[in-house]
């Protein structure tokens, strides 16, 4: 079984004397994100998003099924994580690493349970059918910050996806093709991001979108899940070192801050990708929707 | 220095004029990298880049940076010590590879009894003594003709810089390598440098700021392709900030 | 259109590439030589790993069946008797396909294989693994109107005028011109089959000063790409000019 290659003794070394001395190696501010860039495909519901060196490719889908017996008036989402061998040879397919299941558990709290998405709206007819809508999340290249990242390629691919339309006529539902009619948004209610925030217990430092090399130095991470209105929808610390309560807060507040400015530059971004996409004005004319 | 570079892709035969004109004819025609000779007389390319020939040396090879680095025979590299076995440390030239023996008493001045102590995740500077496709590289830190370090041996402190396996060579490579960034920093400020061809550079000078500048200075200078002009500047910019 | 190629878009791998051709796009990454695991170890070759990842979903039959295809067809290009021991890992991960590629009504895992050849091709060149040689190759598709000629490299919107097909073929040849695959589907007899086998060579591997671009080449009264051999060669070019520009930067 390969694995992952471990930090260098120097290096570890370097990069705590660094902290002590107020100084990230690639001369970020402690609270800094790293450059980011989203892009979408020519397809609806794919985000590209690369955090540095990071990179996570989220893909929407949809099809119609029958909805379970339990929940017959939501329609099915998940999400499924996958750590690419591209990303790093010591990623097996099929084999989750630690780290690929902290990833999807907190990608699942963090959006399916905080109900970021109305599933209710998925329902077609109650009990019979529903579509299931499926978010399929690709690490192909890693150099840390994953779980930031792939929530923010999520969020991102889900507020640009477009599901088809549906007729429903009594008991028969006919989907209509994108070319048939315009396809419509999915409900969102709210958009949660992650912010994780590395612990460094002997220096006393909390980072913000820590690289591969940070990560493997950290002694503990809290993960911070919140919208941009400052509702948190969860909180996950991992690692060994104990930590200050009023740190926490702390990293809320910071959290917020980042959080902010993520949804604004997602934001910026689907504007300009749409603003590209109805490059003719057609699209106004052709939507379905009745302005309600 | 423009050179006209000939392009080759796997497969392409090499013609035989464009094979090294040798003053000396008694020389045998060396093959690099990325050549292979297909008997009779044929010599294909196995790796995409440039062909490049050394009509004094009769040497020809394909000169390309990218790809992992492939131990060869003779390099310096930086290797991390993984374990310590009964006799070697096994020690990692890249990530997943197979481990390289670096024998406890290859070190200068090293007897049974006074063997270095090296713990997990240690860098050692060392020369690869053997290498082949057949059995795993063996890795020295003393020069087996005179006993003496020369340099060799674990590096302590200081800060690894990841750069490419090109750049690595250029800085062997002394003046034809046109890497002049650390000599334009070197007139200002103290440092040491170490360079493995596996594509790692060490750098310690004396402070965390100055290590990480002149670290990220050869990055730079490595990512941007930077000429002579592109490093004086860097070098200016550098020494300013401190 | 010729293919674009994007050349070591990621940072981890030891060689990768993003590859687009009628949109199709398709990320590809190397690793290798590394370790191989004591169950895969052969004594005296390198063992291949070919991973297919689709767009959606988890590898399905199809996916499998591509690997194979793909893991057999490298193996040839491969010196895998220079590396003996050790493992090459190529992943493909496909980011898009073309709407139409599932309303052709014909088998979709030929659509994409040539695309995925040349994605784990360009991947091996930037990873520099010793290669035998390249490996071009081309979908041809024969349909069933009369007198309408082979669809040479179509794009799936071309396609999808001209269905439903008789037979599709994909070919691929060795830069030596040696046919390395060939797969295809649906009825056809030797003269169709020969036919579409030297329409693809000739993309694939027509030598310099034989039979000019556009000239005996026209499909659909399209004039034809140019030889994908030469299109590989600007490719590498580009790669080694990117690594040697500081030897002409000031």
């Amino acid at each position: 079984m390969p694995r992952e290659a471990e930090i260098s003794l120097n290096e570890r070394a370097f990069i705590q004397q660094a902290l002590q001395e107020d100084l990230r190696l690639d001369g970020r501010a402690f609270d800094a994100f790293r450059p980011l860039q989203l892009t979408f495909g020519d397809e609806y519901g794919v985000a590209d998003v690369q955090l540095g060196k990071t990179r996570v490719i989220a893909r929407v889908s949809v099809e119609v099924t029958t909805p379970p017996p339990e929940r017959k008036f939501d329609g099915v989402f998940q999400i499924i994580t996958e750590f690419s061998p591209m990303a790093s040879p010591a990623f097996e397919i099929g084999r989750p690493t630690d780290a690929e299941v902290i990833l999807s558990r907190i990608l699942e709290k963090a959006i399916r349970r905080s109900n970021a998405l109305d599933t209710e709206s998925l329902c077609i007819i109650a009990g019979l059918k529903c579509f299931a809508l499926r978010a399929d999340v690709h690490i192909v290249d890693h150099d840390g910050g994953l779980i930031d990242a792939s929530c923010i390629a999520v969020m991102a691919a889900l507020q640009h996806f477009r599901r088809p339309d549906v007729i429903v006529e009594g008991e028969r539902a006919t989907v209509l093709s994108v070319r048939e009619r315009e396809p419509i948004p999915l409900s969102i209610l709210h958009q949660p991001l992650c912010v994780t925030f590395s612990y460094f217990e002997d220096e006393d430092v909390f980072l913000v979108d820590a690289n591969a090399a940070e990560e493997q130095v950290r002694q503990g991470e809290v993960i911070v899940t919140m919208n941009r209105h400052g509702e948190v929808c969860q909180i996950a610390k991992y690692g060994g070192a104990t930590m200050d309560p009023l740190a926490i807060l702390n990293c809320t507040n910071i959290a917020l801050q980042k959080v902010r400015e993520l949804s604004k530059f997602i934001q910026a971004r689907l504007d300009e990708d749409a603003a590209k996409r109805n490059a003719g004005g057609l699209l106004a004319e052709l939507s379905a929707e009745n302005a309600r | 220095m423009s050179l006209p570079i000939s392009i080759v892709l796997p497969g392409d035969k090499i013609p035989p004029d464009s094979l090294p004109k040798p003053q000396n004819k008694k020389k045998a025609l060396t093959l690099g990298p990325g050549l292979r000779h297909i008997p009779p007389e044929t010599i294909a390319a196995s790796i995409a880049g440039a062909l490049v020939t050394d009509n004094k040396k009769n040497a020809a090879w394909i000169e390309y940076n990218s790809g992992r680095y492939l131990p060869s025979t003779g390099d310096l590299i930086i290797a991390t010590v993984h374990t310590s076995g009964g006799e070697n440390f096994n020690c990692s030239i890249t990530p997943n590879t197979p481990l390289a023996a670096l024998p406890h008493l290859s070190f200068e001045g090293a007897t049974r009894k006074t063997r270095p102590v090296l713990p997990p995740n240690s860098l050692v500077y060392t020369r690869i003594l053997s290498a082949s496709s057949a059995v795993a590289p063996e890795l020295t830190c003393v020069d087996p003709s005179t006993g003496k370090s020369e340099g060799l041996g674990p590096l302590k402190g200081g800060m690894v810089f990841p750069i490419s396996l090109g750049m690595a060579r250029r800085l062997l490579a002394g003046r034809k390598g046109g890497v002049s960034v650390l000599e334009g920093l070197s007139e200002k400020m103290g440092f040491e440098v170490v360079v493995g061809r596996n594509g790692m550079l060490w750098v310690e000078a004396g402070s965390v700021k100055r290590t990480l500048a002149v670290g990220r200075a050869v990055q730079e200078v490595d990512e941007g392709g930077l000429g002579e002009k592109g490093q004086k500047k860097v070098v200016e910019r550098v020494l300013k900030g401190i | 259109m010729a293919p674009e190629a994007l050349l070591s878009p990621l940072h981890r791998a030891d060689g990768s590439a993003t590859y687009t051709h009628n949109r199709y796009s398709i990320l590809g990454a190397v690793n290798g030589p590394i370790e191989v695991q004591r169950r895969d170890e052969m004594p005296e070759e390198a063992t291949i790993e070919v991973n297919v990842r689709p767009a959606v979903g988890v590898g399905s039959p199809k996916e499998r069946h591509l690997e194979t295809l793909l893991h057999s067809t490298l193996r040839s290009i491969i010196l895998v008797r220079s590396i003996p021991r050790t493992l090459v890992q190529i992943t493909l991960q496909i980011r898009s396909l073309p709407e139409e590629d599932a309303m052709l009504g014909v088998n979709t895992s030929l659509l994409i294989l040539p695309h995925l050849l040349h994605t784990a091709l360009l991947a091996l060149l930037f990873s520099s693994v010793p290669l035998r040689a390249i490996v071009t190759s081309v979908l041809v598709a024969i349909p069933f109107t009369k007198g309408a000629g082979p669809l040479l490299a179509p794009s799936a919107k071309e396609l999808m005028r001209a269905k439903p097909f008789k037979s599709i073929h994909v070919f691929a040849f060795s830069g030596d011109r040696k046919m390395l695959l060939n797969e295809s589907d649906g009825v056809f007899g030797f003269e169709e089959w020969d036919e579409a086998c030297e329409m693809a060579e000739e993309v694939c591997c027509k030598e310099e000063g034989g039979v000019g671009l556009g000239e005996g080449m026209e499909v659909d009264g399209q004039s034809a790409t140019e030889n994908l051999e030469q299109w590989l060669r600007e490719v590498v070019k580009s790669k080694v000019e990117r690594e040697q520009r500081w030897r002409v930067a000031t």
